[in-house]
């Protein structure tokens, strides 16, 4: 038996209906031993008190159920995104409000760089916010005609090389792949669309394989603790059916030092398993060799596109303002009729789905697909969950109430994404009532809120303040009779997300018996103006009774 | 549409249809009965499976047909999957692309450009026996009727399933959606000439090609297409207004479900003749000047619906392009009797001197 530590604190918030709010903390053996008076405490025997908390707020480690192991990838690059951002290591990277704070950034990074040959790969840019103009090649090229450089748009579906990329890609006048942007003349002006990103071969190949690296997993831990998260679920980014996948993770997450649990989601692909019956027989197989610091046993499908990116399947009245020459609507990843299938699989095999449904037709197909699992082969608790769950109805989430479902709302795109939202893609009514946390609560569906970082940054305090205020980066407020109050949000943010990973019964509170896992905050949530949520600094996470302190670790 | 395009060399098939349709039955009955040296690319080898008596030799990202075709998965993407197949040696004849049951045959169609490659045409698969009440599903409607409108060849396949006030039905109404040219088909099976075109271009394969009979629609094979189809060709010596022939070619109605043309065209001034290849597959016509115009006559082939296709139009359409005759005479050969001839007799007018 370890030694059982005493942490006093500011006030800690429990999650934990007996006792909503506590003056300290009692660990033992990585668990929490008991919440309540210190002194109280102190009957369970010989202990220490550990007083490096008494000035912060503890509240259950922030639960993140949907993000992706790119997140801490992305990190081996440099940032030149619009927001402010945080990496790993606690560094705040200022936004690149323009083209030329863009290239001012990469021509410090070009200007410390040896080796002529060596690529300069860079993420995150986001060109919507620079009202309308866009960075091309003979912008880069002022950062340099010798080296290639290669600039990841955050939205992930765009790149922008320059001319010596282009150059040593061999994308000319002649590439005809409809992906090759070009200009007035027909020259390739360096924005590189879609599939064509794989045209610059040699930087695509450094983001991929940055992504999926050692320091990948690592940086993603760093940036989930640097945000006071414990547990992070690597949605469906890891397929685990290729060898030695699995092993990579269990090899960076037994080390002692690594700050997170994770939950690794059985990744099948875009459209979804070939073989859904092996595919099942994986996961089960998977979620039996669980640890207490690494989970499997979750499924991922796709069903859908993005909203702003017009291909989420969405019911009449379809898209708002579309781009010329839009179908219409978007499209199935995975066909409904696939779709019934493998979630008949999956179901009958006893996994929790997660299927990402941006559109509401989305949300439809599978909460169809899931009354016909049920039917055929009724099962009681299975959680499955609608992912993103943006644009799904009352009466949709009534359905999901009934048959046991859960939702993970991606309150984030509020913030990003809400007045694209508005005003293009699907027009001011149902822009409102997006992300509907407050009808999620009302029909009793257990919910959480995502970042799916790295798609926005990873930080429940965000995500939270996004479900709380539902400000648009333009500063208005869209629906706000979806609003929810701070206790909902940070519920949604810690047990929620537990309950939907299945894992409510060891994480996702601050109560007797569940791992001492807390995220350390120097203000309180409950206490500050709503408004003010997001800049609430983070001290760092406790882990298993072990405190991890922000912007601390080496890559 | 008509579109003008530089000197290619593989041509680029897109096999679109909604699941269960039969893209599988069709791609397997291609490698089955091809000569030429062809490429597929799918999804995922899992998603589509080759027979197995036509598989040689079978690894991770590519499966080797005992007939020399290969089979890769595009799991890194479409754009890096064309790149590599545009550095395969030696160029394969033909690349097949295998479009998702749920993919917009358009959008992949779109990448089949540039250096190398040549879009053939979008082959879609819809199936007799459920097309039409897939297009009135709420859910998938609108991806099937995208898949039929994306088509310049549209096979309705399972023909067998249904009876013939159903296909009378059925044929009315795909009239009444799509302009381009039907095939029916039992098994995915469609003459290859209809599939694929009549070319003869690889230097693997010399001679004798007009001496084969049909690859897939000969009598027997069970195939209804069998008796639908006439061919014509033509061979001239003369010099064609590559415009004007292009705008014959491309004025023809839906029963000329194929043509190409290899024809003697005016060279700019100073330049020599140009040799031009014209196809088109359904309504989809695209040409490339492919070399110096060397020595022989221009010859047009057309694969046509039988009973429907007016042999003597096309003839006096054509000569209307015809800008200067070298000769005097038209030899002309058609066959009526059901089967499609390899049309494309003339290995000297493809091969290199």
């Amino acid at each position: 038996m370890d030694e059982t530590v005493l942490y006093p604190a500011r006030r800690i918030i429990t999650m934990n209906r007996a006792i909503p709010f506590a003056e300290a903390v009692a660990v033992r053996d990585g668990r929490v031993l008991g919440v309540g008076r210190l002194a109280e405490l102190k009957s369970w025997g010989p202990s220490r008190v550990d007083e490096r908390f008494v000035n912060k707020v503890l509240v259950p480690g922030f639960i993140e159920a949907h993000s992706h192991v790119m997140a801490g990838g992305a990190w081996s690059f440099p940032y030149v995104g619009f927001f402010d951002r945080r990496d790993p290591q606690g560094h705040v990277w200022k936004g690149c409000g323009s083209i030329d704070d863009v290239l001012e950034r990469l021509i410090e990074i070009e200007s410390v760089m040896d080796d002529p040959n060596e690529l300069l790969v860079a993420w995150g840019l986001d060109p919507i916010y620079f009202a309308g103009e866009r960075l091309l090649a003979k912008h880069l090229d002022r950062v340099s005609s010798i080296r290639r450089i290669f600039v990841y748009h955050a939205n992930g579906h765009l790149a922008t090389v320059n001319t010596a990329m282009l150059g040593a890609s061999e994308i000319t006048a002649a590439s005809t792949s409809p992906g090759v942007a070009r200009d007035a003349n027909g020259q390739p002006n360096g924005e590189l669309q879609e599939s064509a990103m794989s045209l610059a071969k040699a930087a695509f190949e450094k983001l991929i394989t940055g992504w999926s690296s050692a320091s990948a997993k690592w940086n993603f831990a760093f940036e989930a603790r640097n945000a006071g998260h414990t547990l992070v679920a690597d949605l469906g980014t890891t397929r685990l059916a290729v060898p030695g996948q699995r092993e990579a993770w269990e090899k960076v997450v037994a080390d002692p030092e690594y700050p997170v649990r994770v939950m690794v989601a059985l990744g099948t692909g875009l459209g979804g398993p070939v073989d859904p019956p092996s595919m099942a027989e994986l996961a089960v197989q998977l979620r039996a060799e669980s640890t207490d610091k690494l989970y499997f046993g979750i499924v991922k499908l796709v069903i859908d596109g993005s909203i702003q990116g017009f291909t989420a399947r969405l019911s009449w009245p379809y898209y708002y303002r579309p781009p010329e020459g839009h179908h219409g609507n978007g499209l199935w990843l995975i066909a409904p009729e696939q779709l019934n299938e493998m979630v008949s699989v999956f179901h009958a095999a006893g996994l929790t789905i997660h299927a990402h449904c941006n559109g509401d037709q989305a949300t439809e197909v599978f909460v169809d697909a899931v009354e016909a699992a049920l039917e055929a082969h009724p099962r009681w608790d299975h959680r499955h969950t609608v992912q993103h769950c943006q644009m799904t109805t009352p009466a949709q989430y009534k359905r999901m109430a009934a048959l046991g479902m859960c939702a993970n709302i991606f309150s984030n795109h509020i913030f990003y994404w809400g007045d694209q939202h508005r005003d293009r893609s699907i027009g001011p009514e149902r822009a409102a009532k997006m992300d509907a946390c407050a009808t999620a609560l009302s029909e009793g569906v257990s919910f959480s809120i995502h970042s799916d970082a790295p798609v926005t940054p990873m930080g429940h305090l965000h995500t939270m303040w996004c479900a709380v205020n539902r400000l648009t980066s333009t500063g208005k407020v869209l629906g706000a009779g979806e609003c929810i109050s701070v206790m909902d949000a940070l519920r949604a943010a810690t047990i929620g997300a537990a309950f939907q990973l299945k894992l409510d019964h060891v994480v996702g509170s601050i109560e007797v018996g569940k791992f001492a896992d807390f995220a350390v905050l120097n203000e309180d949530p409950l206490t500050v103006d709503p408004v003010a949520l997001k800049d609430i600094e983070v001290w760092g996470t406790v882990l298993g009774g072990v405190p991890f302190e922000a912007g601390v670790g080496r890559v | 549409m008509s579109e003008v395009i530089g000197r290619a060399e593989i041509a680029v098939t897109v096999l679109g249809g909604y699941l269960g349709a039969g893209k599988t039955s069709v791609l397997n009955h291609i490698l089955r009965t091809t000569e030429q040296r062809v490429v597929v690319l799918v999804n995922d080898f899992g998603s589509v499976s080759i027979d197995e008596d036509l598989i040689f030799a079978k690894d991770e990202d590519k499966i080797t047909l005992a007939n020399g075709c290969i089979c890769c998965s595009m799991v890194d993407g479409l754009a890096s999957a064309l790149e590599q197949v545009r550095a395969l040696e030696p160029t394969p004849d033909r690349l097949v692309i295998e479009a998702s049951g749920v993919a917009d045959p358009t959008a992949i169609a779109a990448y089949a450009h540039g250096r190398k490659l040549r879009l053939d045409g979008v082959i879609t698969v819809v199936d007799a026996e459920t097309v039409r009440a897939r297009i009135k599903d709420r859910y998938v409607g609108d991806t099937l009727l995208r898949q039929i409108k994306a088509a310049d060849l549209l096979v309705i396949n399972k023909i067998d399933l249904i009876d013939d006030a159903k296909r009378a039905s059925l044929r009315t109404w795909l009239s009444e959606t799509t302009v381009c040219p039907t095939v029916e088909s039992v098994q995915g099976k469609v003459a290859l000439e209809v599939l694929l075109g009549v070319d003869t271009r690889s230097p693997t394969h010399n001679g004798n090609h007009g001496n084969h009979g049909p690859a897939s629609a000969a009598p027997g094979s069970g195939s209804p297409a069998a008796d639908v189809f006439t061919s014509w060709s033509t061979t001239v010596d003369a010099t064609f207004d590559c415009e004007a022939l292009i705008a014959v070619m491309s004025g023809w109605a839906e029963d000329v479900v194929r043509a190409k043309a290899i024809v003697r065209t005016k060279g700019a001034t100073g330049q020599p003749d140009n040799r031009t290849v014209i196809h088109r597959v359904g309504q989809r016509v695209t040409s490339y000047d492919d070399r110096p115009w060397i020595a022989g006559e221009s010859r047009i082939s057309v694969i046509g619906l039988a009973g429907q296709s007016d042999q003597g139009v096309w003839h006096t359409q054509l000569l209307s392009s015809i800008i200067q005759r070298d000769d005097c005479d038209w030899m002309t050969d058609a066959a009526t009797d059901g089967s499609v001839p390899a049309t494309d007799s003339g290995d000297r007018y493809t091969h290199q001197p």
